[in-house]
């Protein structure tokens, strides 16, 4: 239904976002609306005040020797190392971080089934199950395939997560643009990430005027609400551009976007941990080779 | 006669669609001056704004930045030293950090690091939202929104500064904290333009009042002379303070001898009220009677 598209942002007390955070996740599974909570606990992480290209290359260093050296063990230590990090160190509650780790779940599961069982229609490999017309059929050594897979991919994931939930996206954007990134998509990706805020605000009073006068009140009225908002918020965009346009010449800009960023100090002690760790993946993997 | 910062001459400025947003608008600014612009909606005062700013280009008439005139070439020099505090200011916050928020203007002046560093502070102290530096501004309320918006133009440390429909949208005590800051500015000599539908503000605040009607000025005076004129009122869909309206009542009904000594506060109302020259009552009233004038 087109009523479930809609982001809803669970942050329109602004300031209070700090305390509001641990409530909001009773139970594990995620909800839509997902995407801005990721976004505040960035904001309310205790590691946040680490540099962020550190924390940008550390996760990407883990993520590639995740993949790179397809070792079980390796995963298992990133999986419990991200966590580490984004719980003890970062503070978000465990709660808050299992729901959002549930989001790439379901794809993983659909991405590896396929990968464990296989279809026949004769009774072969060492487990199989009749159903009707075929067979279902799996060994000891696809499930074990199966399994390290999903640890695989948990662990690129939770090196990933330990980014996102530890750096705002305008840090991990100007990490980007000193790494060279062209300019004009890390330009284009600081404006974005400012103008879904504002786009989803709007988006939330269009709906609850409509709303308001039974805008949803059947499933043919909710889709034609539906389209009618989206091709006034595409209108409501472009005035936007308009008036922030206006504003930036205001304040002389002229083509380069320039924001001021503090310096986060990279202290020698994380990069030693850091090191330390990537040494132990590197023999684990060596090791249990 | 305090120096002239501004001075604007017939300018003219059309959206496109026929009818003309500014109509011929001549108006010289001086040092120190705290100006509201006033008018009704459509009337033109956003563009005047953003002509004045160099974001709009007018399609005739000049713009004089102490005794220069603008072009294109010195169109950064106008920008750098007339700042605009938008009416909406979602529609002004670009960056995702306030502290970068607050910086863009200084760093767009390609200033070293180390000033554009010290001016934020100072800006975000000034606005007294220091503690707000890291936070993202799509978690501020609107009345932060707001003080974020003046510590952007704060910050960029110009000589005039607008702003366009502060008091919209905000609560009470965030426009009392704005009218603080006003105030504040205006102890420090700044220039400020205001354009407002508040006329009670209007009264308290400004030394001059222009009143826009259709891409014209109609009138340029004090806020005095100008809400005495009833036929400007009248034009520009405009009604007189609470405060002046009180006191020609109290006038007419003969509670008050009419010296046109309007006050501008309610404090200075109050001590009108206590002072001997009630024309019913030459001698002082008595305490009982007193408390019925105010009653009226």
């Amino acid at each position: 239904m087109s009523t479930t598209i809609v982001l809803k942002s669970g942050h329109r007390n602004g300031h209070t976002h700090g305390d509001g955070i641990s409530h909001r996740h009773h139970k594990i599974g995620h909800k839509h609306g997902e995407g801005s909570s990721i976004d505040a606990y960035s904001y309310a992480s205790k590691i946040r005040h680490w540099n962020p290209a550190f924390k940008v290359s550390l996760s990407m260093l883990t993520l590639v020797l995740s993949i790179v050296l397809n070792n079980p063990y390796v995963s298992l230590t990133v999986i419990m190392a991200m966590a580490y990090l984004t719980i003890i160190e970062g503070g978000l509650s465990i709660q808050a971080y299992l729901s959002i780790l549930t989001i790439p779940i379901s794809f993983i599961l659909l991405g590896t089934f396929t990968i464990g069982i296989d279809f026949s229609t004769q009774p072969i490999g060492q487990y199989n199950l009749h159903l009707g017309f075929f067979y279902v059929f799996t060994s000891q050594a696809s499930l074990k395939l199966m399994f390290f897979l999903m640890l695989k991919v948990f662990a690129a994931i939770s090196a990933m997560e330990m980014m996102t939930l530890s750096t705002p996206s305008s840090e991990i954007i100007s990490v980007m643009q000193r790494a060279r990134v062209p300019k004009l998509i890390a330009e284009l990706m600081n404006l974005i990430y400012r103008y879904i805020f504002i786009l989803i605000d709007v988006n939330i009073k269009m709906r609850n005027s409509a709303n308001s006068r039974l805008g949803f009140c059947d499933i043919k009225t909710s889709w034609y609400t539906f389209g009618k908002i989206a091709s006034n918020i595409l209108i409501v965009a472009f005035k936007k551009a308009d008036a922030y346009y206006n504003a930036m010449e205001a304040r002389c800009y002229d083509g380069d976007l320039l924001f001021l960023e503090e310096v986060k100090k990279v202290e020698k002690v994380q990069i030693a941990k850091a090191t330390a760790f990537i040494i132990i993946l590197i023999l684990l993997w060596a090791f249990t080779r | 006669m305090a120096e002239t910062i501004l001075e604007i001459r017939d300018l003219y400025y059309g959206y496109g669609n026929g009818t003309a947003a500014l109509n011929g608008v001549s108006v010289d600014i001086y040092e120190g001056e705290k100006i509201a612009v006033i008018g009704s909606n459509g009337a033109g005062k956003s563009t005047f704004f953003l002509n004045m700013n160099g974001v709009l280009t007018p399609d005739q008439g000049k713009i004089g930045y102490r005794g220069t005139i603008v072009n294109k070439k010195n169109l950064k020099e106008l920008r750098k030293n007339i700042g605009i505090v938008f009416q909406d200011a979602d529609n002004q916050i670009i960056a995702s950090t306030v502290m970068a928020e607050v910086g863009f203007g200084p760093m767009n002046l390609k200033l070293p690091k180390e000033e554009v560093l010290k001016r934020v502070e100072e800006a975000l102290t000034y606005m007294n939202i220091l503690d707000y530096k890291d936070r993202p501004p799509h978690y501020l309320s609107g009345g932060e929104k707001k003080r974020v918006s003046i510590a952007d133009i704060i910050a960029m440390k110009s000589e005039i500064i607008i702003f366009d429909e502060p008091t919209a949208g905000l609560d009470p005590l965030n426009a009392q904290m704005l009218e603080e800051v006003l105030g504040k500015l205006g102890s420090e000599g700044k220039t400020m333009l205001i354009s407002t539908h508040d006329v009670d503000f209007v009264y308290r605040w400004a030394e001059r009042a222009i009143v826009f009607c259709q891409g014209r000025i109609i009138a340029d005076g004090t806020p005095l002379e100008i809400f005495q004129n009833k036929e400007i009122l009248k034009q520009a869909n405009l009604k007189q303070p609470t405060m002046m309206e009180v006191y020609d009542l109290l006038v007419e009904k003969h509670l008050l001898e009419d010296t046109k000594a309007y006050p501008v506060s309610t404090q200075a109302f109050k001590e009108l009220l206590g002072n001997p020259y009630l024309a019913s009552r030459p001698e002082k009233p008595p305490e009982k009677e007193k408390f019925k004038v105010v009653k009226i």
